[in-house]
């Protein structure tokens, strides 16, 4: 019986929070600002590389919200890693990247490139499966969560699954749409 | 008459001539024997001084510690890193390896190091704490703020070839020249002017140990030496010697003496620590006095060379009487050969012989990771490759909580035994930590002795799991359109199941009470058997094998009914690959106990990288894990509660099998988790259940690796809805025992109960009564 007393408490003081967070929240992506020397990999604007077209083609990175912004490591590897993803040395990168992970494993950014270079390398399952793992902790960034639906559209042109990837890509069209 | 004798002189003339023909034939026949035999030696003495020149271990490290601000740290615990790392202490520190502590405040100047994907030149930087946290960092000479330092990582072991032999490979221009004189004025004293043997050195030996009243001298030159070291056969044949001879012969023809002498100063066998040969001055440096042969002194220096006569014999761990006549010896012969002074001499006399107490430099002193990493490794290289390339194997072990686990295990495994009243060294135990979300292996201990490179239970003991099992039961019942959720009532009265062709299974609660009918979150939270069998059965044995599959275990596993409480057997291993799944919410990352092999050159060989898999779909395995943090909340785990700081959310599963044979904790913070195994190697009975075994160490160890609180913020699709326990229906107020469920969306019972009827003012009534109720 105590326990379920306390349980109760819990419950009720619980939802009383909730209601008064509820009344106080503030919207999450009011406040952030792309860091500047954010890869540049990214400021690739989707006309330049149509994802219809090529299908290894990556969809645009999204900013970066107040939700995923990484402390200044992760950042300073991101940087590292963006920098050998232009060279083409994927498997650094990638190597870079895992070291972010473990800094931050429930970061939806770190995953989200993590995701695009195994893309680029020719990991396409990789890309889709790591790509999910970025929407898993994207909480209610919607941004990020259409750019690693485009990100799994592409992955899945490259293995020849267009069903699929038409599927991906409309997932990322509801996201996208601004009434959201 | 005179032409019998011509003709008898003609003959024998004759016979003479075929005589010297044959003779010439033998000796020609003989000559090409001994060329082909010498061709032979030439090859085989060649081939082995070049093979075993550079032959070296694969050595293994740990994962580095990566510094940055924001970083959780105690200050206490950097320390730990740091004297772990061999870093010294100094009051400013400038060069590498080495630091300062102030108040909040430390300065450190790492070791390069080459990594995998950079390599980290050496760094001078001062590190501000704040409380626990890494304030900031900044760099000494410069001031600016870095954002991330790597440390280099610690060595925790070689792989080693199959007579387990070890070395520091040195140069010989690194080589103290004291040690070099040294060796030569007491094992070869004309090295550099003979041609492989010295018959005079014969002599010359047997006077001088005739004057010494002891074997001071041998007759063999070092060339001989290291001849014999290549074969180490003990035999003392002739043909041995002079086999010996020719190949030493022939070395010298082929090479330099500084050549041979570096090998000889590489090669030459000069200790023992249990199976691991020590070979060369390098690695008995470190051996004997844990530091590098640069740094050693005349005393020390002596001593080595004193070893090479036996070094069993003047072992100076277990003789040091004798080890300490011989050092003295040697250093009467170095003055007297003027290698150093008189008065140096009895300086050096007058010192102890300063061996460190414990012999642990390279040799691994954790034999259960090593144990995976060899056997990660020998699927994709060749043994030849591991244990002479040199290969840098960069592991994920994280020493730190390693120590801890070897710790927590040594202090519950006597305790337990003690409160139990068990016989010592009664129950063994395993002990597996990984990360969750990449699943990197952090520490393994495989038996309670954490030293003892025996049997590896983390790896190789295969044991029922009881009801860790019970998870993939509810995994799979819980999938989308499967009709069951939280609230399902189950059926929990007696139940006969035909688990073979005339082979019926009566499952019984752990209290043997039936209950009627529990809520399925009860039956899990409080592991009641029958209603879970029941439940298993209905969803179908086959269908939990294919879940447990999808979780990550390899093994074949048959479709028996007693499956569904745990009667199949798996290695603490497996469980922590099936949990890994549970705990990364449905992404399933193979474990790994390897991140990356490079040359010892930093050529990258084969990187391990990080693979994810989704298994599940996030909101039945949110189900299942809201239902696992029950289970430490309120269920069978719930002496969690007071164990673990309060804040820290975990989620994990007792397990306990018949007759209390088997106790197993398995369960999960945010990044960290932990499977733990204890019972009894002859699989006897040992009274103890998943709740009072191993969940005590768990805890233990739980509390002590920085887990961070499991986050339990429902993935989107996943409503909470208020339930009345006694029916299974949507509660209201008016009903007395409701608990907030989560369902996956559009599943929650849409019926209200009984007792959540319309009427308000009675309902009110109730409202008052049961806020009371709460608050009082």
């Amino acid at each position: 019986m105590d326990s379920y007393k306390r349980f109760s408490r819990r419950l009720i003081v619980g939802q009383i929070s909730v209601l008064i967070s509820g009344c106080a929240a503030i919207p999450l992506s009011q406040s952030p600002s792309v860091p500047e020397r954010f890869p540049p990999v990214e400021e690739r604007s989707r006309a330049d590389v149509p994802v219809e077209d090529r299908g290894s083609a990556i969809a645009p990175a999204p900013e970066v919200t107040a939700l995923q912004r990484p402390g200044p490591a992760v950042v300073a590897l991101l940087d590292d890693a963006a920098a050998r993803e232009r060279q083409g040395d994927y498997d650094t990168s990638i190597a870079v990247l895992e070291r972010a992970v473990r800094i931050e494993p429930r970061n939806a950014l770190v995953w989200h490139r993590l995701a695009r270079v195994n893309l680029q390398h020719g990991d396409a399952a990789q890309a889709e499966a790591m790509a999910k793992k970025s929407t898993q902790f994207a909480g209610n960034d919607a941004r990020l969560q259409a750019a690693n639906w485009r990100l799994i559209a592409s992955a899945r042109r490259q293995r020849a699954d267009l069903k699929g990837a038409d599927a991906a890509d409309g997932q990322a069209v509801i996201l996208e749409s601004p009434r959201r | 008459m005179a032409k019998k004798t011509r003709a008898r002189r003609r003959a024998r003339q004759a016979a003479r001539r075929s005589l010297w023909r044959w003779l010439w034939a033998l000796l020609f026949v003989g000559v090409v024997v001994l060329a082909g035999y010498v061709g032979y030696l030439d090859y085989r003495i060649t081939a082995q001084f070049e093979g075993k020149r550079w032959a070296l271990p694969a050595h293994v490290y740990a994962r580095p510690l990566e510094l940055y601000p924001g970083m959780a740290l105690e200050p206490a615990r950097l320390t730990e890193e740091l004297e772990a790392l061999k870093y010294h202490s100094v009051p400013s520190p400038s060069s590498p390896a080495s630091y300062s502590f102030g108040r909040d405040v430390v300065q450190i100047v790492t070791r390069p190091f080459m990594f995998w994907d950079k390599n980290e030149p050496s760094q001078n930087f001062r590190l501000r704490f704040d409380q626990n946290r890494v304030a900031d960092i900044v760099d000494e000479a410069s001031g600016t703020p870095l954002s991330l330092v790597r440390l280099d990582p610690a060595l925790i072991g070689g792989i080693y070839p199959s007579h387990n032999e070890d070395r520091v490979l040195v140069k010989y221009d690194e080589v103290p020249q004291l040690l070099i004189k040294s060796l030569i004025v007491i094992e070869d004293r004309h090295f550099n002017g003979h041609i492989g043997v010295d018959p005079r050195a014969i002599t010359r030996a047997m006077l001088a140990n005739v004057k010494a009243r002891d074997i001071v001298q041998g007759g063999s030159t070092l060339t001989q030496q290291l001849v014999k070291n290549y074969f180490l056969t003990s035999d003392q044949t002739l043909s041995r010697k002079l086999n010996e001879a020719i190949m030493a012969l022939l070395l010298e023809w082929h090479y330099d003496k500084k050549e041979i002498l570096e090998s000889y100063l590489n090669e030459v066998y000069l200790g023992q620590d249990t199976h691991r040969a020590i070979h060369g001055f390098g690695l008995a440096s470190h051996f004997y006095f844990e530091k590098p042969l640069e740094k050693l002194e005349p005393h020390e220096v002596a001593l080595l060379v004193a070893l090479v006569k036996g070094p069993s014999y003047y072992d100076p761990r277990r003789h040091g009487d004798r080890a300490l006549t011989r050092r003295n010896v040697v250093l009467e012969v170095m003055a007297e050969q003027g290698v150093i002074s008189e008065a140096e001499r009895m300086r050096a006399r007058a010192r102890p012989l300063g061996v460190s107490a414990s012999a642990r430099s390279g040799i691994t002193t954790f034999p259960a990771f090593l144990d995976l990493v060899r056997r990660d490794l020998r699927r994709d290289y060749r043994e030849a490759d591991l244990t002479s390339e040199g290969l840098r194997i960069f592991t994920t072990l994280d020493p730190r909580v390693q120590r801890v686990v070897e710790a927590k295990v040594v202090q519950h495994i006597e305790k337990l035994e003690r409160q139990r009243g068990l016989a010592a060294k009664t129950l063994e135990t395993a002990v597996i930590v990984t990360t969750t979300d990449d699943g990197e292996i952090l520490a393994i201990v495989g038996g309670r002795d954490p030293r003892y490179a025996g049997f590896n239970r983390a790896l190789d003991g295969v044991r029922q799991v009881g009801s860790l099992i019970k998870p993939a039961v509810y995994l799979t019942a819980l999938h989308k359109g499967t009709g069951y959720t939280l609230a399902t009532l189950l059926d929990d009265q007696p139940m006969l199941v035909e688990a073979a062709p005339d082979q019926m299974w009566r499952p019984r609660n752990y209290d043997g009470i039936f209950r009627g009918s529990v809520p399925l979150h009860v039956a899990l939270a409080q592991s009641y058997n029958v209603p879970t069998a029941r439940l298993g059965m209905a969803i179908g044995v086959d269908k939990v094998v294919a879940t447990l599959h999808r979780l990550g275990i390899d093994r074949d596993i048959k479709a028996y009914p007693s499956l569904l409480l745990g009667a199949n057997v798996l290695t603490p291993i497996e469980v922590a690959q099936m949990y890994q799944t549970f705990a990364a919410r449905g992404f399933r990352a193979p474990l790994r106990a390897v991140r990356a092999v490079m040359l010892p050159d930093g050529t990258p060989v084969k990187r391990y990288a990080l693979t994810v898999e989704q298994a599940f779909e996030p909101e039945p395995v949110y189900l299942v894990n809201s239902m696992l943090n029950e289970v430490v909340r309120n269920g069978t785990g719930m002496a969690l509660s007071w164990m673990l700081p309060e804040g820290l959310v975990t989620a994990g599963k007792t397990g306990t099998t018949d007759d209390y044979r088997d106790s197993w904790f398995a369960g999960f913070s945010d990044n960290r988790l932990a499977v733990v195994w204890v019972g009894n190697d002859e699989n006897r009975p040992v009274g103890l259940t998943g709740a009072s075994g191993a969940l005590p160490l768990w805890g233990d160890i739980m509390r002590n690796i920085d887990a961070e609180p499991f986050d339990l913020t429902p993935p989107e699709g996943i409503e909470r809805v208020p339930i009345d326990s006694a029916s299974g229906l949507r509660g209201g107020f008016g009903c007395d025992n409701v608990v907030e469920l989560p369902f996956i969306a559009g599943t929650a019972p849409q019926t209200l109960a009984p007792c959540a009827d319309g009427d308000v003012t009675r309902s009110l009534d109730r409202t008052i009564n049961f806020l009371k109720g709460v608050f009082e």
